[in-house]
């Protein structure tokens, strides 16, 4: 039985091909292969599921491709079926299969009508991997498969601004997750000395055994994954990526930000349950988050006074309470409130638009003037200034400008001082040096050695900060982006025991994707367009074909898994050692600004408004 | 200050901003206007470029398409040339044709409003409307909301400024950043005028500052100008005032400018060097590009009106020359002017050849409000600028309206929350898949039957004129509904040949997960179902005193002559009867065959309609067409529920000769008239007064909203998200988007409205001259007029303040046997692109 569970990852694949290849306007053929494949799936699981409970709850687990191997690692799609996982699936599947039925009508007719099917394909595609995913690296996969997709179905209206900037938005939330989870794997890594398998975990807490007890991971490991969660579920103080995100077509997000997407922090929770299932601490740490967020966001919902924004605070405030009932333990509450969650949310953003007549018509009959007696008492004092913090959503909006995006741009204007000519002059010769060095390390006394990886990676971030805040030139910003891999992976390759197979596999991908993004930026140039970074200028209106070319090329430069770069990025993090912090921290914020100075350059080249006269040109207030 | 306080008047420039602004009420009632109607003093052309200009938007296809439609005929090369020649006259005609046809143009976006307030970004670094909108939009919706949320805005009956300070002064929080600008807020003594000080600088900017300002978003500054200016058209009343929102909106800018600058930055106009102000309002020359455009946009219109009386034409000769010695008819329909009712009596006709249907504005000529039983509110019935004096009331509500569950606001509290999500969540799973496979109707779905109950018992005459409620007197004394009666008959023409069953059809629209539901309405009764009116005038006309008093006027109506009220849902195509139970056994027998053809009639109806649904297949069974029409209007997951007035472009004042024979595709607003019984005209300025504000208004709305569906339509409804039950906005800190969704303009062709009036020139000229309101509309080209003369069948085109005679080019209109046959092989459109789109709208053609 266990072969069957690839059937769970080809059937989406195959339908995501089908739908791809389709031409756009058989919207018959698109929906309908988008149709079956949620069928297709849910009958599995169906089938499964029965043979599962036959079988007496005894998991499946089915040891996937190794995509890479050597002596001391190997990079498996490992994928696993047990409880968690049927719910989570029937559940997904079976929304997912609705909402296609459901847009194969809503979304008739609109440009977008493919690239949304093809979104929401490739949507559960990442979300089955994510689901069956055996160990950590195949759920960093659909992981990072979700992401995009987000970024995707959030800008779906390309043409406007709104979509755009949340959709950086959301993305720039989602790329911390990413590295999160990253350095979750790494710290893995380094704990268990494998690849790791949740049915080891099962097992081992099956066997009663604990397994971790070592200063610091039992509170970093946790921690790393508890972070993840609350971004990925728009905890507190995360929640204001939600609302946010619901640019979409109401039933992208209705699925997304509805019902799937946003409990997958509770299906990681599950997942990782068994690390710390006896760690009350850290269980107290979750309860008290769950506590908090759940609060938060029910005030908030509460003043809301949009429709989709309200919903998405009452489904974050349900999710807090999903995160205690998992930290207590009630694994089969928590599955039951996710379902019902899910499929609530998502039908009261499907009929969210009819709000409008039923309620002025329940007013016309039941209305009553509120009464306003707001005491100048300390509590009413209280009450009032717990009001005005909700309609501020309690400032995590304003907050990540504060404390993240306005930093980052701060850092940014100060290193770019360096300029070009600094970045030639400086970083050129630096880096050859630390090429020589690499391959004749004995030249060196130990001590240089040990500062040089920190060299490089500061290097490498400082060039990406710069591309961040590059104004002038997106193909600077590009190459400054490039320059920050290579140092990436100079800086790595300092460790010793060192197998530059895994550089080179690293570096494939990005070279590739350096150079043809750099030609169609260049292409851009010589067609007189401006390739500025200090507005959206849209091309995809006039660029279509070329906007796919250069979203493929950002993805693998980001390290998407389309690309070994995605692997090779696994891989060096393994190498770092767990005591160069610096190291981790530097590298691991490079990632972060890197993916984020690379959506920027796609967003502000190809998405947003295009002014170019001869059309209509929407409002940057829309 | 002094000599600057007289640069900026702030009272005049509030007064021409709201001018400006989108004049959109809140969307629960859906009034159709001219969306430029700022600039409607002005010519067509000149109005549209300068607006175009000053604020952005699309205002005419652009060359490229106009070039496309010519390509695939759409536009003639025959029309084309006879517009060249008239503008350019023969001798520039090559230039100009060239210039139409090939010559390359860059066009430019460069909208005047908005570059003032561009040197936030450009000089300070700071993008304010990203720092102060989403808090902004935020308070301000919270404030007007009608209830989504469950926590009021506090002191939400103060006025909108007052409650922020009131709000400032008990809470510990604020919305404020910084404690300088909080304290500003307290001060009365400041005014806009010295806000704006602090922030330009320089009174020769202020105006256009503002306009910058307010026009980063117009839908919520559109809002508050329609609220403050009509305070009634929302339930829960809030005091707001446009200056208000500029206050505040200054004060937060202010704040944010602190945070993030310091104290110490300077205002605009001191910072930033060689800064000019720039007259907003100023001529804008017309350019070589903008002619081109005027010449194509005619000839697109042209073509069809071409078509059309070339149509006329020929349909006239195919009419006996005197109706003598018909049998009594089965029965008379009077349809309300709609287009969409085209196709319906089309087939009634069709149907049953011996009946007559007529067309009237849809309120019957009854205005009142309607007060549903239990109801906490009035409901105006009648056309948006009238303001009626009478109430009419239901005595007891019948039924009990059911709750939707999901819309429970359970869901969203805390204890309450995890209860309803528990019990609710699995069930709206099977919901779902339900409301999926098998839509029905529900109390989330909005109902056109519903809006008054098949049974209501109303109060609709008065006996004692001091029966008031609220300033109105409750029915109609007998003198006042044989007016309303004998106003109506008269101006249809419908004196004499009664049938024994006269049907008063009103319509309104069903549809599901539609904002937009009220502009699917009907437009005579401030966009909502005409039922009550249908059954008021129907109960006026059956009144015996109201017969006495009009047969002493010399208006008969025979004794066995009934009038029945309906109404037609124009969405799912069902139609309803009203009061049907009492009449006596020979006519109730009548009425049940009469039933069946309207029955029959809506069945094609439903099938015209379907061959613009791509989900229906037209060629299917008839009854399995009628059903999968009746299911859409019930189902979430269709954002076209109908197509609204989508097409419209014709609007007929005339017998229904005129158009019996002609095939329009549903695209005629047909208001019955007829010359025979007013030679001198006495009645067709009563006729004629409503069509501009009502056709031409609505016209002109799907006009820009299809050629600038970003700026001045709604966009896709798909994103959508309700505001406060007042709007819609895309995403959470978007403006409000004003004016049609795209799904309600795809196959529209924007082509201004054609009025034909059946009457002599001379008597039309004098109907329109007489009042100027009236005659503005034609006069500067929103609408256009054409006479037609019935006694020598001549049409005659009003220009330039005279009829001049045209005479159709087009010597071909096709015939059509079938029109069954016509629609099932009506070309279907790939995409909404103009060039697709227009192909789906059918010639007008001969039925033979």
């Amino acid at each position: 039985m266990s072969q069957f569970l690839s059937y769970f990852i080809l059937v989406p694949l195959l339908g995501l091909l089908v739908s791809a290849s389709a031409n756009k306007r058989a919207e018959g053929l698109i929906a309908w292969t988008a149709m079956l494949t949620a069928g297709l799936n849910l009958v599995g699981i169906l089938t499964l599921g029965i043979y599962w409970v036959l079988g007496g709850f005894k998991d499946y687990h089915f040891s996937g491709p190794v995509l890479y191997s050597s002596s001391d690692t190997t990079f498996a799609i490992d994928l696993f079926f047990d409880g968690t996982t049927a719910v989570f699936t029937f559940v997904g599947s079976l929304i997912t299969l609705f909402d296609c039925i459901f847009s194969r009508y809503y979304i008739h007719r609109e440009k977008g009508f493919k690239r949304y099917f093809n979104n929401i394909q490739l949507f559960y595609l990442g979300i089955m991997v994510i689901l069956f995913a055996g160990n950590l690296e195949a759920l960093f996969v659909g992981w990072e498969i979700i992401g995009i997709t987000s970024f995707f179905l959030i800008a779906f209206y390309r043409e406007r601004y709104l979509p755009v900037k949340n959709a950086l938005k959301v993305v720039s939330f989602y790329r911390v997750a990413d590295v999160f989870l990253l350095l979750g794997i790494w710290v893995c890594h380094h704990y268990f000395h494998h690849s790791i398998h949740f049915t080891d975990w099962q097992l081992a807490r099956e066997q009663g055994t604990t397994i971790i007890t070592e200063q610091p991971y039992i509170f970093l490991i946790p921690l790393i994954f508890l972070g993840v969660a609350l971004v990925k579920s728009a905890q507190w103080p995360f929640s204001s990526w939600l609302p946010r995100a619901m640019e979409g077509p109401t039933s992208s997000s209705a699925i997304f930000y509805g019902s799937l997407s946003v409990h997958i922090g509770v299906f990681l929770l599950m997942r990782t349950y068994p690390l710390w299932d006896e760690n009350w601490a850290f269980k107290a740490l979750v309860i008290a988050s769950g506590v908090l967020t759940s609060t938060i966001a029910t005030f908030t919902a509460r003043v809301q006074s949009s429709v989709k924004t309200q919903i998405g605070y009452s489904s974050i405030a349900q999710i807090g309470l999903m995160f205690i009932e998992v930290a207590l333990g009630w694994q089969k509450l928590a599955l039951l409130h996710f379902a019902s969650n899910a499929f609530l949310r998502t039908y009261q953003l499907l009929v969210s638009p009819s709000v409008l007549s039923y309620l002025i018509h329940d007013q016309f009959f039941n209305f009553i003037p509120p009464q306003h007696n707001f005491a100048n008492t300390f509590w009413g004092k209280l009450r009032m200034s717990v009001y005005v913090m909700s309609i501020k959503e309690w400032r995590m909006d304003s907050g990540m400008y504060q404390w993240f995006w306005k930093p980052l741009k701060w850092f940014g204007n100060k290193a770019s001082v360096i300029g070009l000519k600094g970045a030639l002059f400086i970083f050129v010769p630096l880096y050859l040096l630390g090429l020589y060095f690499v391959y004749h390390k004995g030249s060196l006394p130990e001590a240089a050695t040990s500062y040089l990886p920190e060299i490089m990676a500061v290097a490498g971030l400082l060039l990406v900060l710069v591309a961040f805040v590059e104004r002038t030139d997106a193909r600077r910003a590009w190459a400054l982006i490039v320059m920050n891999q290579l140092f990436v992976s100079l800086a790595v390759a300092f460790n010793e025991q060192f197998d530059f197979g895994q550089v080179h596999l690293f570096l494939s991908g990005i070279v590739i994707s350096a150079v043809v993004g750099f030609l169609v930026l260049n292409y851009l140039v010589k067609q007189g367009e401006s390739i500025d970074l200090d507005k959206f200028h849209g091309h995809s209106y006039e660029h279509a074909k070329l906007s796919v070319v250069f979203i493929l090329m950002c993805l693998a430069l980001a390290g998407f898994p389309i690309t070994p770069t995605f692997i090779g990025e696994d891989l060096l993090l393994s190498h770092i050692h767990e005591d160069q912090i610096v190291l981790t921290v530097t590298t691991g914020l490079g990632f972060i600004v890197g993916g984020l100075a690379i959506f920027r350059i796609y967003g502000r080249i190809f998405l947003g408004p295009h002014e170019k006269g001869y059309h209509e040109v929407a409002y940057r207030s829309s | 200050m002094g000599n600057k306080a007289s640069v900026f008047d702030e009272h005049k420039v509030l007064h021409d901003m709201a001018h400006y602004l989108p004049s959109q009420t809140p969307l629960k009632d859906f009034i159709h206007h001219n969306t430029l109607h700022a600039f409607q003093s002005m010519e067509f052309y000149p109005a549209i470029f300068k607006a175009s200009k000053i604020f952005g938007y699309n205002v005419t296809f652009n060359v490229h398409e106009y070039r496309s439609l010519h390509k695939v005929g759409r536009i003639r090369d025959e029309i084309l040339d006879m517009v060249i020649k008239k503008r350019k006259g023969t001798a520039e005609f090559n230039k100009w044709r060239d210039n139409c046809l090939a010559k390359q143009y860059t066009p430019s976006y460069d909208p005047r409003v908005g570059k003032l307030r561009a040197n936030w970004k450009k000089h300070y670094h700071i993008d304010l409307d990203n720092l102060v909108q989403p808090l902004f939009f935020r308070i301000l919706c919270s404030y007007l909301d009608q209830g989504i949320a469950l926590w009021h805005f506090p002191y939400e009956d103060r006025g909108l400024l007052k409650a922020v300070r009131e709000v400032e002064k008990n809470s510990f929080a604020s919305f404020f950043r910084t404690k300088r600008v909080r304290q500003m807020l307290f001060d009365e003594s400041l005014t806009i005028e010295k806000l704006m000080e602090r922030v330009v600088g320089d009174a020769r900017f202020f105006e256009q500052y503002l306009f910058d300002q307010q026009f980063s978003h117009r839908g919520w500054s559109g809002i508050v100008a329609s609220i403050e200016s009509n305070p009634h058209s929302i339930l829960y009343q809030k005091k707001v005032h446009l200056e208000e929102l500029i206050h505040l909106e200054l004060l937060m800018e202010i704040d944010n400018l602190d945070a993030e600058l310091g104290t110490d930055w300077l205002p605009m106009a001191k910072k930033v060097t060689g800064l000019e102000p720039v007259d907003l309002f100023a001529d804008v020359p017309v350019s070589e590009l903008q002619e081109v455009k005027m010449i194509w946009q005619d000839a697109f219109e042209w073509n069809y009106y071409d078509e059309v009386m070339a149509g006329v034409r020929l349909a006239k000769t195919l009419e006996p020359d005197e109706e003598v010695n018909l049998p009594r008819r089965r029965f008379q329909g009077v349809f309300c002017i709609d287009e969409r009712e085209d196709s319906l009596r089309r087939h009634v006709e069709l149907v049953e050849p011996n009946c007559e249907t007529l067309g009237c504005p849809g309120f019957f000529g009854v205005e009142f409000y309607y007060h549903p039983a239990n109801g906490k509110f009035y409901e105006k019935l009648c056309p948006a600028p009238v303001t009626p004096k009478y109430l009419i009331k239901e005595k007891e509500a019948k039924s009990h309206r059911e709750k939707e569950i999901f819309h429970s606001k359970d869901s969203h509290r805390f204890f309450r929350g995890v209860i309803s999500n528990l019990s609710l969540g699995l069930w709206s799973a099977f919901k779902l898949g339900i409301d999926l496979l098998r839509p029905k109707m529900s109390p989330a779905i909005s109902d056109a039957f519903a809006h008054m109950n098949i049974d209501a018992e109303l109060i609709i005459e008065n006996t004692d004129p001091n029966q008031k409620e609220n300033g109105l007197q409750i029915g109609f004394t007998v003198e006042e509904m044989a007016n309303r009666v004998e106003g109506l008959l008269r101006g249809i023409g419908l004196v004499k040949d009664f049938a024994p069953l006269v049907y008063i059809v009103a319509h309104g629209s069903s549809s599901a997960n539609n904002p937009h539901h009220g502009a699917h309405d009907c437009g005579a009764c401030s966009g909502r179902p005409g039922s009550v009116n249908a059954r008021v005038f129907a109960f006026m006309a059956n009144h015996p005193k109201v017969r006495e008093m009009l047969a002493a006027r010399g208006l008969d109506i025979p004794y066995d002559t009934i009038f029945v009220g309906a109404l037609h849902d124009t969405a799912a195509d069902e139609m309803a009867f009203y009061d049907d139970k009492n009449l006596y056994p020979e006519l109730a027998a009548e009425h049940i065959q009469n039933k069946e053809i309207f029955e029959n009639a809506l069945n094609l109806n439903a099938k015209e309609r379907s061959r613009r649904f791509a989900s229906i297949d037209t060629n299917q069974d008839i009854h399995k067409v009628r059903e999968a029409i009746r299911r859409r209007s019930v189902s979430y997951f269709e954002p076209r529920p109908e197509l609204g007035h989508g097409t419209n472009a014709l609007c007929f004042i005339g017998h229904r000769s005129l158009t019996r024979r002609l095939f329009l595709d549903r695209r005629a607003f047909m208001n019955s008239y007829d010359y025979r019984t007013d030679p001198d005209g006495k009645l067709l300025l009563g006729v004629i007064r409503p069509i501009p504000p009502v056709c031409g208004g609505i016209n002109l709305e799907y006009y820009f909203s299809r050629i600038d569906n970003q700026k001045l339509g709604a966009g896709t409804k798909l994103p959508h998200n309700v505001m406060g039950l007042i709007g819609v906005a895309n995403s959470s800190d978007g403006d409000l988007r004003p004016g049609l969704p795209l799904q309600m303009i795809e196959p529209h062709d924007p082509v201004r409205l054609l009025v034909l009036v059946e009457h002599k020139p001379e008597v039309v000229l004098n109907t329109i001259q007489s009042e100027a309101s009236l005659y503005e509309w034609f006069e500067k080209g929103w609408v256009h007029l054409v006479a037609i003369n019935p006694y020598d069948n001549t049409f005659h085109y009003f220009e330039n303040g005279r009829f001049t005679q045209y005479t159709p080019l087009n010597a071909q209109v096709p015939t059509s046997d079938d029109i069954n046959d016509l629609i099932e092989k009506a070309p279907e459109m790939k995409t909404n692109y103009i060039v697709h789109a227009t192909k789906e709208n059918l010639p007008v053609h001969i039925i033979k």
